[in-house]
């Protein structure tokens, strides 16, 4: 509850700065409208072609997508301006007032900085799901949809892991600025379903990168190619992820505390 | 009762990259890297009352820093126990953290696009502070600092005196019980620094809270603080009444005097000359503080004074004074 209270205060103040400076404000409406009408239209493309790709349907590829969007989403919204923040703040030293305040301090890294410009995003990722799933026709029942968010859910956690692991090892080499830049190359190798990849290059996809965890896999769910001990384990995953995270996170914090002067 | 702040042998060494100037030493310095511990404290032992305000003195490096973060709980200490209002400070439980805060007058925690208000209230959010007890201790702040014509303009567009009182009062409005303020005059001139003087000292009145600064201005240590801490090289230097201090350590003035030809006169026969880079055109010298009035005299008398000016020797050249005699 006091975390979404939090959010709220995080996103207002977001919201606040982001209006700040007018020009800006101008220049980033526009661009966000093009973005959007360039978005619509390549959508169209894809709409008007009904070709499969890796066996996969029009209509999952869609929901696919709309799954990788969502990461995306979390990419420019949170992870990219809470990235550029958080080197800052290791550099001249504000991470010292972050670390004394009565809150989660992993928290306060991950939403102190809100890119509002692209809610959109977030909204067309919805829509393009529920059209992929609408789409994929009537042999999904509720619980493959279920299971589908469920494991989108777990996917988003992973990715969200990996990258506090990332940022947690600035702690460690104090200059790690291309932190996120590796995980961004990471994601976009998830923007095509994990079985288009011959299977050597799947594997490392799948498991020493989890990246397709975060698409393919949900989109397996939605298929219901996956029974439910595989549910259970790419679900246990986003958990043992978050909590590994945590962990480097903490340590991560002990390893500032004791070097840094 | 348990004193609100104890420190026992507390220590805390670095390790530091070390290695030459030069390319050839850069190369093997990235495959082959030495380090070099460096102490910045070692067993300091000190106690703290609730109510009491104490001043940390030292020159930059002597260790001061170091202490204030380990006693906020930025840092772990290499070894010694710290207790602060019956916590261990590095744990960082919520419970400490909500009832402490670290100004440092060198960093920023307000957003510098938008208005301190905003700020104020994401703390409100962070520290959990419900309305009307934030009404109250925000209307308080306010009288004692006069934020209100301040908290509706961009951080960035406050002057620094300005923003240094938002930044203090950011960090006081969950009421804590102890105050660590690493330099919170830095930079400020001299209206500047005595508003945050009075402010901190009413403050304490007020509150009782505890408060612990270090600070490079004389000034500001004699205006607060009855009891100093001196530490020098990470040691324990001097702990005691700041009057004792300054008849012991540094009962001179400083006497600056710019004279026409002021090469042509000799002044060492009023006092110690003394080098002050600050101000080259003037010559300084070093006389006892009793001595004052009568050499400022006679030197107005003999020489061809333009401008004389009589003030309290740094106060790191007392400390290098104190503990390099």
């Amino acid at each position: 509850m006091h975390s979404l209270k939090l959010i709220y205060a995080f996103l207002k103040m977001n919201i606040q700065m982001s209006l700040a400076y007018r020009a800006d404000t101008v220049v980033n409406i526009l661009l966000n409208l093009m973005w959007l009408g360039w978005e619509l239209l390549s959508l169209n493309i894809i709409f008007s072609n009904t070709q499969t790709l890796g066996g996969w349907g029009i209509g999952e590829l869609i929901a696919l997508l709309g799954v990788f969007r969502l990461v995306n989403t979390l990419m420019i919204a949170l992870i990219w301006p809470n990235t550029e923040k958080f080197n800052q703040s290791i550099r001249d030293g504000s991470m010292d007032y972050t670390i004394l305040q009565p809150a989660n301090s992993m928290f306060l890294v991950t939403f102190s900085r809100i890119t509002v410009w692209r809610f959109w995003d977030l909204i067309l990722a919805v829509i393009l799901i529920v059209i992929g799933i609408n789409m994929s026709g009537d042999l999904i029942t509720a619980p493959q949809i279920l299971t589908f968010l469920l494991l989108a859910l777990s996917g988003i956690i992973v990715i969200y892991s990996l990258w506090i692991v990332l940022i947690a090892l600035t702690f460690w080499f104090t200059k790690f600025d291309n932190n996120v830049t590796i995980l961004q190359a990471l994601l976009d190798a998830g923007r095509y379903p994990a079985t288009v990849y011959p299977v050597w290059l799947r594997v490392i996809v799948t498991f020493i990168i989890p990246i397709a965890v975060a698409t393919t896999i949900p989109l397996q769910a939605l298929r219901g190619e996956l029974g439910f001990m595989q549910v259970l384990i790419f679900f246990l995953i986003g958990i043992a992820s978050f909590v590994i995270a945590s962990q480097v996170w903490k340590a991560g914090l002990k390893r500032y505390s004791g070097a840094s002067s | 009762m348990a004193p609100t702040i104890s420190v026992q042998q507390l220590s805390k060494t670095y390790q530091v990259p070390e290695r030459e100037g030069g390319f050839n030493a850069a190369v093997r310095g990235f495959f082959n890297r030495k380090y070099k511990d460096v102490k910045a404290v070692q067993e300091v032992n000190f106690n703290i009352e609730q109510g009491e305000v104490v001043g940390f003195l030292g020159p930059n490096g002597a260790g001061k820093t170091t202490t204030l973060k380990m006693l906020s709980g930025l840092l772990h200490p290499t070894s010694g126990t710290a207790n602060v209002l019956g916590f261990t400070p590095w744990e960082l439980k919520t419970e400490y953290l909500r009832s402490m805060t670290l100004v440092m007058g060198q960093r920023n925690r307000l957003s510098w696009d938008i208005p301190a208000a905003d700020s104020f209230l994401l703390n409100q959010a962070i520290y959990r502070i419900p309305d009307d007890e934030y009404k109250e201790t925000y209307k308080e702040l306010d009288e004692l600092l006069e934020l209100e014509p301040l908290m509706k303009k961009p951080v960035r567009n406050l002057s620094l005196g300005e923003r240094m009182k938002c930044e203090i009062a950011v960090g006081l409005l969950h009421r804590p019980k102890v105050l660590f303020l690493d330099e919170p005059t830095i930079g400020l001139d001299i209206t500047g620094q005595a508003r945050i003087r009075e402010f901190l000292q009413e403050y304490n009145k007020r509150t009782g809270a505890t408060i612990i600064l270090t600070s490079h201005y004389m000034a500001d240590v004699t205006a607060l603080c009855e009891r100093i801490i001196i530490i020098h090289h990470g040691q324990l230097k001097y702990d005691g009444g700041i009057n004792e201090l300054s008849k012991k350590i540094a009962p001179f003035k400083l006497i600056g005097v710019l004279m026409e030809n002021a090469d042509e006169h000799d002044l060492s026969q009023y006092g110690e000359q003394v080098e002050n880079m600050e101000d080259a055109d003037k010559k300084f010298i070093q006389v006892k503080a009793d001595e004052v009035t009568r050499i400022t005299s006679r030197l107005l008398a003999d020489l061809p004074v333009r401008d004389i000016t009589i003030a309290d020797p740094p106060i790191e050249d007392v400390i290098e004074q104190a503990f390099n005699a």
